[in-house]
C-alpha cells in the first residue's frame, strides 16, 4: 500500500515538474513576443509621430526647405506618405521617341525613301479609372503625319468568369508583331505580312475585346483565348479587309503557352479573323494566322528568341490574268484567292549591352498588276544589330534587301534610336 | 493486350472473330473510360486541395520561401521571378498572369523593385490584389529604408530607386518584419489557422535569433572592411555583418559597366587594398573577372535571393552561405 502511495506521490511529482518546465517555457515563448510587439509598437509610432508631424507641417503651409534635414528612413516615410497625395491620381505620363533614318537604293522620290524623321512620338497616359476599370491612352505625332489616335481603350476587369473586357480604340490581341508598339519590335519595320495586310504600323482598330483563361485541370500550359469585334478596315496600306468601317470584322485568337523550363518557354497561337473587302454586307474576307515563339535564356542575360508568324487568306474574289500576245509571254495564270505570308525572326541577345538577329519575310500580295507579276511574293532578308545604352534608350541599325513580286529589288539601311521618359507600361503580351 | 492476339486464328470462323473483336474492343473501351475517369478525379482532387489551400503569387523567391516557412501546408506558393534573372527586368508571362488572377494574396517588396508588377496585376484583373486591397501585402512596409534620395531624382542619375534602395530583404533582421507581416496577413486572410501561423512564425524567428549572432560573429573579424559590389543590391547586407561597399561595377544603377569605370575601379580597388569583389549569380561575370585578374581581388558570388544556387535552398541557407563566402573573401 505505502509503496503505490509512494509511485502515485512520485508521479504525481514528476507530472508536476513536467508541467512546471512547460510553463516557464510558455512563458518565455511569451515574454520574447510581448518584446516583439513592443519594438513593433515602437517603430510605427515613430513612423506615426513623422506622419502626424509632416499633417501638421503641411497645414501650416511650411515649405520642406525650412524642416531639419530628415534621416534617410525618415524620408522614406515622408516620400511613401506623399505619394498618397492627391497628386497620385494624377495618371501616369509617359513619352517616347523613335527616331529613323532611312537610306535606299531606290531612285524613285516616293515618301519614305531617304529620310531622317521622327517617325513617332507617343505621348502615353494611363490610369485605373475605378476599381473595376483602366483607362489607356497613345496619342503618337510624327514630323510628317497628322497627330494620330492609336489606342484609347477602358479595359474592365470586373466581368463574370474571370473575364477581362477591352473597349474602344485598341490593338487587337492577335498573332505576335500586331499586338505590340513599334518599340517593342525586335525590328525597326513590322515584318512585310503585317505591313502588307494588315497595314504599315499594324492593326488599331475602334472595338470591343473579350479575353480569358480557359479552365483546364493542368498549370504546364497556359490557354488563353481572345475574341473581339472591330470597326471595318484595316491599317494604313493594308489589303486584308476593305477600307468601310461601317462593315465590322471578327478576330478570335488562342494563345497556348508552355513553360517548358525556368529558361525556357514555347508559345504557339492560331487566330482567325473574318471581315468585308467592301461595302456589301457579306463577310467574304477570311484570314488565319498561325504563331510560333520560342525564348530561351541561354545564361540571365543572353537571351534567344524564335518568332515565326503567318497569315493565309481565303479571299472570295478571283483575280483574272491575260496573255500579253504581242512578245507571247505567259502572264495569263490565275492569281490564287488564298494569298499568304509569313516572316521568322530570330533574335539574340548576346550581352547586356548588345543584340543581333536576322529576319526572312516572304508575302505574297493580294492586288497585282498581272502585267508587272515577276515573282509570286515578296521576299526579304533583314539583319539587324542594337545597341541598349540603357533600360530607357536604344539605338539599332537594320539593312534589308527586299526583292519585289512586281520586279526589282532595293536595300535599305535604317538606324533608328527609341527613347522613353516618364512612365511608360506596356501592356503584357 | 498484344497486338499478336488480334490475329484471325485460322479455326475461327468470321463471327467469332468479329464478336471477339468486339468484345476485346468493349473491355479496351471500358478500360480507357476508367482511366479517363480516374485521371479526371485525381486531376479534381488535386485542383480541390491546392482550392483548399491559401493561393500565395510572390513576387520573388525569397518572399515566397518565408510564406512557405510561415505558411506550412495551409499556403500554395509560387514566386513570378526566377531567383536566376535580374529581378529589375522580369517579362512576366502568360503563366504568371493566370497564377495572379487565381490568387488570394500577392507579396511583393514594394517600392520601385518590380516595374513589371503593374502590367501583371492589369492583365490578371484580380482587384483584390490591386495596392490597397485585401490580398495585397508590401513587404517594405516598416523598414527602414537606405540609400533615399535626398533630392529630386533624375533618370540622369541612373535607374534610380524614388524611394530608397529595395533590396532590403537581404538583411536578416529586416527578414524579422517581414516573417511576422506574412503571418499577420495570413491571420486576417485564414483565420482558422492562425495558431498554425504563430506557431511557425515563432519558429523561424527563434531559428533567426540563434543565426543572427552567429553570423555577426563570424564576420567580426573584417568589421569596417570594404568590396566592391556588381549593382546597389547589398547595402543591407553590408550594413548588417558591419561590412562596406561604396562602389559598384555599375557606374550608375542599371547602367551595365564601361571600360572607364573598369578602369575607375582598377586604381580603386589597388590603392584601397579591396579584397573582394561581390556579384550575383545573374549580373555577367565578364566585368568582374576582368577586373578580378587585372588587380588580384577575388570574386565572391552571392545569393540576393532562395534558390538562386543550389547552396541556397532557403532563407536561413542563403545567408549561411553568403556569409561563408565572405568569410572566405576577407580571410
Amino acid at each position: 500500500m505505502r509503496l503505490l502511495t509512494g509511485l502515485i506521490c512520485g508521479w504525481f511529482c514528476f507530472a508536476q515538474a513536467g508541467w512546471a518546465d512547460v510553463s516557464e517555457r510558455r512563458v518565455d515563448d511569451l515574454t520574447q513576443e510581448v518584446q516583439r510587439l513592443t519594438q513593433l509598437i515602437e517603430r510605427l509610432q515613430g513612423t506615426l509621430q513623422l506622419q502626424q508631424q509632416r499633417i501638421a507641417e503641411l497645414e501650416v503651409g511650411r515649405s520642406q526647405p525650412m524642416l531639419p534635414t530628415p534621416t534617410a528612413s525618415q524620408v522614406g516615410a515622408l516620400q511613401r506618405q506623399a505619394a498618397g497625395s492627391l497628386s497620385a491620381f494624377n495618371p501616369e505620363i509617359g513619352v517616347l521617341a523613335d527616331i529613323v533614318g532611312q537610306l535606299s537604293e531606290s531612285s524613285a522620290d516616293g515618301e519614305g525613301n531617304d529620310k531622317l524623321s521622327a517617325r513617332e512620338m507617343e505621348l502615353v497616359f494611363g490610369h485605373p479609372i475605378d476599381p473595376y476599370s483602366r483607362l489607356d491612352v497613345t496619342v503618337s505625332f510624327s514630323d510628317f503625319e497628322a497627330a494620330n489616335l492609336e489606342e484609347a481603350y477602358i479595359t474592365h476587369w470586373g466581368l463574370p468568369g474571370e473575364i477581362r473586357g477591352r473597349v474602344g480604340r485598341l490593338k487587337p490581341k492577335i498573332g505576335k508583331a500586331v499586338a505590340i508598339h513599334r518599340d517593342s519590335l525586335d525590328t525597326v519595320d513590322e515584318p512585310l505580312v503585317v505591313q502588307s495586310y494588315l497595314g504599315a504600323e499594324g492593326l488599331s482598330r475602334t472595338g470591343v475585346e473579350l479575353s480569358g483563361f480557359l479552365p483546364v485541370p493542368w498549370t504546364a500550359v497556359t490557354h488563353e483565348l481572345t475574341g473581339g469585334v472591330m470597326e471595318g478596315g484595316v491599317g494604313e496600306g493594308g489589303t486584308l479587309f476593305g477600307a468601310v468601317r461601317r462593315r465590322p470584322s471578327f478576330y478570335t485568337h488562342l494563345k497556348n503557352f508552355w513553360d517548358i523550363t525556368d529558361a525556357s518557354n514555347l508559345e504557339l497561337g492560331a487566330t482567325h479573323l473574318v471581315g468585308s473587302k467592301d461595302a456589301d454586307s457579306s463577310f467574304e474576307v477570311n484570314a488565319l494566322g498561325l504563331d510560333a515563339t520560342l525564348v530561351h535564356h541561354v545564361t540571365p542575360t543572353n537571351k534567344l528568341k524564335w518568332q515565326n508568324e503567318a497569315y493565309l487568306q481565303h479571299r472570295d474574289e478571283t483575280v483574272t490574268f491575260t496573255t500579253d500576245e504581242s512578245t507571247g509571254e505567259v502572264t495569263s495564270t490565275s492569281m490564287s484567292n488564298t494569298p499568304w505570308g509569313w516572316y521568322s525572326l530570330l533574335d539574340y541577345r548576346l550581352s547586356p549591352r548588345f543584340g543581333i538577329g536576322g529576319r526572312f519575310d516572304y508575302v505574297e500580295p493580294v492586288e497585282v498588276d498581272p502585267a508587272l507579276l515577276v515573282r509570286h511574293a515578296d521576299t526579304a532578308w533583314s539583319g539587324h544589330l542594337t545597341f541598349y545604352q540603357s533600360e530607357f534608350a536604344r539605338w539599332r541599325l537594320q539593312l534589308r534587301h527586299t526583292n519585289f513580286a512586281q520586279g526589282g529589288d532595293d536595300n535599305i539601311v535604317f538606324l533608328q534610336g527609341t527613347v522613353a521618359i516618364g512612365v511608360h507600361k506596356h501592356q503584357l503580351q | 493486350m498484344v497486338s499478336g492476339e488480334w490475329r484471325l486464328n485460322s479455326q475461327m470462323t468470321n463471327n467469332q472473330y468479329l464478336t471477339q473483336q468486339t468484345k476485346q474492343g468493349r473491355a479496351a473501351m471500358w478500360r480507357c473510360l476508367g482511366l479517363c475517369l480516374s485521371l479526371v478525379t485525381l486531376l479534381q482532387g488535386e485542383a480541390l486541395a491546392s482550392e483548399r489551400r491559401l493561393s500565395v503569387v510572390a513576387t520573388l523567391s525569397t518572399f515566397a520561401d518565408l510564406v512557405r516557412v510561415i505558411g506550412g501546408d495551409y499556403v500554395a506558393v509560387a514566386s513570378i521571378a526566377s531567383p536566376k534573372f535580374n529581378p529589375h527586368f522580369i517579362e512576366p508571362k502568360p503563366s504568371d498572369v493566370l497564377k495572379t488572377k487565381r490568387a488570394n494574396l500577392l507579396v511583393h517588396a514594394g517600392l520601385d523593385l518590380e516595374l513589371w508588377r503593374g502590367p501583371l496585376l492589369d492583365a490578371a484583373g484580380n482587384t483584390a490584389l490591386f495596392p490597397g486591397g485585401p490580398g495585397e501585402l508590401d513587404l517594405s512596409q516598416g523598414i527602414e529604408l537606405l540609400e533615399v534620395p535626398s533630392r529630386a531624382a533624375t533618370r540622369a542619375q541612373g535607374d534610380i530607386h524614388l524611394y530608397g534602395n529595395p533590396h532590403y530583404w537581404t538583411d536578416p533582421e529586416n527578414a524579422t518584419q517581414m516573417a511576422s507581416a506574412i503571418a499577420e496577413k495570413l491571420t486576417v486572410l485564414d483565420p482558422a489557422h492562425e495558431a498554425d501561423y504563430r506557431r511557425n512564425l515563432h519558429a523561424f524567428l527563434e531559428r533567426l535569433d540563434q543565426k543572427i549572432p552567429e553570423w555577426r560573429s563570424r564576420l567580426a573579424p573584417y568589421q569596417g572592411r570594404e568590396l566592391v559590389g556588381d549593382h546597389r543590391a547589398w547595402p543591407y547586407v553590408m550594413r548588417f555583418l558591419g561590412l562596406r561597399m561604396e562602389q559598384h561595377l555599375e557606374p550608375k544603377p542599371g547602367i551595365p559597366p564601361t571600360p572607364k569605370q573598369l578602369e575607375f575601379l582598377q586604381h580603386y580597388i589597388t590603392a584601397q587594398h579591396i579584397p573582394a569583389i561581390a556579384r550575383a549569380g545573374y549580373f555577367p561575370r565578364g566585368a568582374a573577372e576582368s577586373l578580378a585578374r587585372r588587380t588580384g581581388a577575388k570574386v565572391v558570388l552571392l545569393c540576393q535571393n532562395v534558390g538562386e544556387l543550389p547552396a541556397c535552398s532557403d532563407y536561413i541557407a542563403m545567408m549561411d552561405y553568403n556569409v561563408t563566402q565572405l568569410v572566405e573573401a576577407l580571410r
